[in-house]
């Protein structure tokens, strides 16, 4: 047993906290139009838009069957063989774009969920007092789904921190592949590792506490 | 209405396209020692160096773009990167796909061992029965591949961190080539050894793609070689980062 090199992880900490705002930037774009994708996704879904309907069936289907590397593989190395435009996008715009389908098929669902959640009381009261169906969504059904979805989405959201480690695969050096290339030249791996690791777990546990402030908002109407 | 499109999608695609590119992009995977690898974030190694020199001498700018093992190929091959730089070895499949320069490195493959068992396994025969890793897509698989007895050995493939999995015994063995094998031993920490005398010669170049300006870039940088190996920049760089020179063919290094 050799003891933990504390220096050398000392060392690293500065050299993995500059690639924080990297990592953060790529999940948080990837949030927001994830978001914004997965609720017109799921509106389309709920009120079974017919053809668009089925073509975001097979998106979901898709984006939910395939792992998110072999999604990132295929977009980054497979489609140019065919579509040599697509090598202009740079690693950082590719990883975001995957992030984004990816993500945005599972949230989705989750949305689905949440909307068909609301009780078909509410969707009744609003429509016999004229609203329009646009205006029964915006005001009324999505937010109280946003309330049960928030848990969930804020999953997803983890889930997309840890999800863009796989981006060193693209040519983007993040956090996880700065400390692959540390280890590498350090031989130092549970060092390495440690570090990062304890990285994503701050960045994990700061962004619970937002969660559980976010989650006492939403409910305020509801709170008793 | 088809046909305009498709026409305009090909006419991007060729604007795009790389031409005379000033900038060379080097892909390399930066995890491997001492050839492309970071130290207190700095990208370093031999790798580095030799790009470096080589850019000095054909007038371009040169950008390295890190990404793992497993993306460079796919990477040079869809144009995101105009080279690797990390150690490839000509092989007769990648001869067919891209352009090689010449030889920059001769180097021989080599067996390592946890410390201890190198008098148990002795070279590559002492391998039959025994779990070997090998990096995924390096040419060190296809060469255990081909040896008689392949089927006897189990053949593991990593996307990284081979060393260390033989050093903690979850592999018998790993094969690399034999100077970084020889710098990790000396470097690292890990109890490893070297088994046996290294097997095979192998040839290190950079490839570019088989095209028009593919061609163009490999004959600069070729020349550029040709002039660093004449002036002994290469060797110098060898014998910074290897403490050898392994820029000569094996039998005139004799």
């Amino acid at each position: 047993m050799r003891p933990l090199d504390i220096a050398y992880m000392w060392d690293l900490v500065p050299v993995i906290a500059g690639y924080v705002p990297l990592t953060l930037f790529m999940a948080l774009v990837s949030m927001v139009a994830a978001l914004v994708l997965a609720a017109l996704l799921a509106i389309v879904r709920v009120l079974k838009i017919p053809v668009l309907d089925r073509v975001v069936a097979v998106f979901i289907s898709f984006f939910r069957g395939t792992p998110l590397l072999v999604q990132l593989f295929l977009f980054y190395y497979g489609l140019p063989q065919m579509l040599t435009f697509l090598t202009t996008i740079d690693g950082v715009t590719a990883a975001i774009f995957g992030l984004t389908m990816h993500f945005s098929a599972y949230m989705a669902e989750s949305i689905r969920g949440a909307i068909l959640g609301v009780d078909r009381s509410q969707w009744e009261a609003a429509q016999s007092i004229g609203m329009t169906q646009s205006q029964l969504l915006r005001r009324i059904v999505l937010p109280q789904a946003a309330r049960t979805a928030a848990p969930t989405l804020m999953n997803y959201f983890i889930d997309m921190i840890k999800g863009t480690s796989l981006a060193f695969t693209l040519g983007v050096t993040e956090m996880m592949g700065a400390a692959q290339k540390e280890a590498a030249g350090s031989f130092l791996y549970l060092e390495a590792f440690l570090v990062v690791a304890l990285f994503y777990w701050a960045i994990v546990e700061t962004l619970s506490v937002g969660q559980r402030r976010m989650e006492r908002h939403l409910g305020k109407a509801v709170a008793r | 209405m088809r046909k305009t499109i498709l026409s305009a999608i090909l006419a991007l695609g060729a604007f795009t396209a790389p031409a005379l590119s000033e900038t060379i992009r080097v892909g390399m995977s930066g995890g491997y020692f001492p050839f492309t690898f970071t130290r207190a974030d700095e990208l370093q190694g031999f790798e580095v160096d030799l790009m470096r020199a080589i850019a000095e001498e054909t007038g371009d700018e040169v950008e390295f773009v890190t990404m793992s093992f497993s993306g460079l190929i796919g990477a040079l091959d869809s144009g995101r990167i105009d080279t690797v730089a990390n150690q490839i070895t000509i092989t007769p499949d990648r001869e067919a796909k891209f352009v090689f320069t010449q030889p920059y490195v001769y180097d021989g493959a080599q067996v390592v061992v946890k410390a201890g068992n190198e008098d148990e396994i002795t070279g590559p025969e002492s391998l039959k029965g025994r779990s070997v890793a090998v990096n995924l897509g390096s040419n060190f698989e296809e060469l255990l591949r081909n040896l008689p007895y392949a089927d006897e050995i189990d053949i593991r493939t990593y996307e990284s961190n081979i060393e260390q999995d033989t050093a903690l015994g979850r592999v018998d063995a790993f094969v690399m080539d034999r100077v970084s094998s020889a710098q990790v031993i000396k470097e690292s920490p890990l109890p490893l050894a070297l088994a046996g005398q290294p097997f095979d010669e192998i040839r290190n170049a950079l490839p570019f793609r088989d095209d028009e300006a593919g061609n163009a870039l490999r004959d600069r940088v070729d020349a550029a070689i040709t002039t660093l190996k004449e002036n002994g920049t290469l060797a110098e760089i060898s014998e910074k980062w290897l403490d050898a020179d392994v820029t000569k063919p094996l039998a005139e290094a004799d």
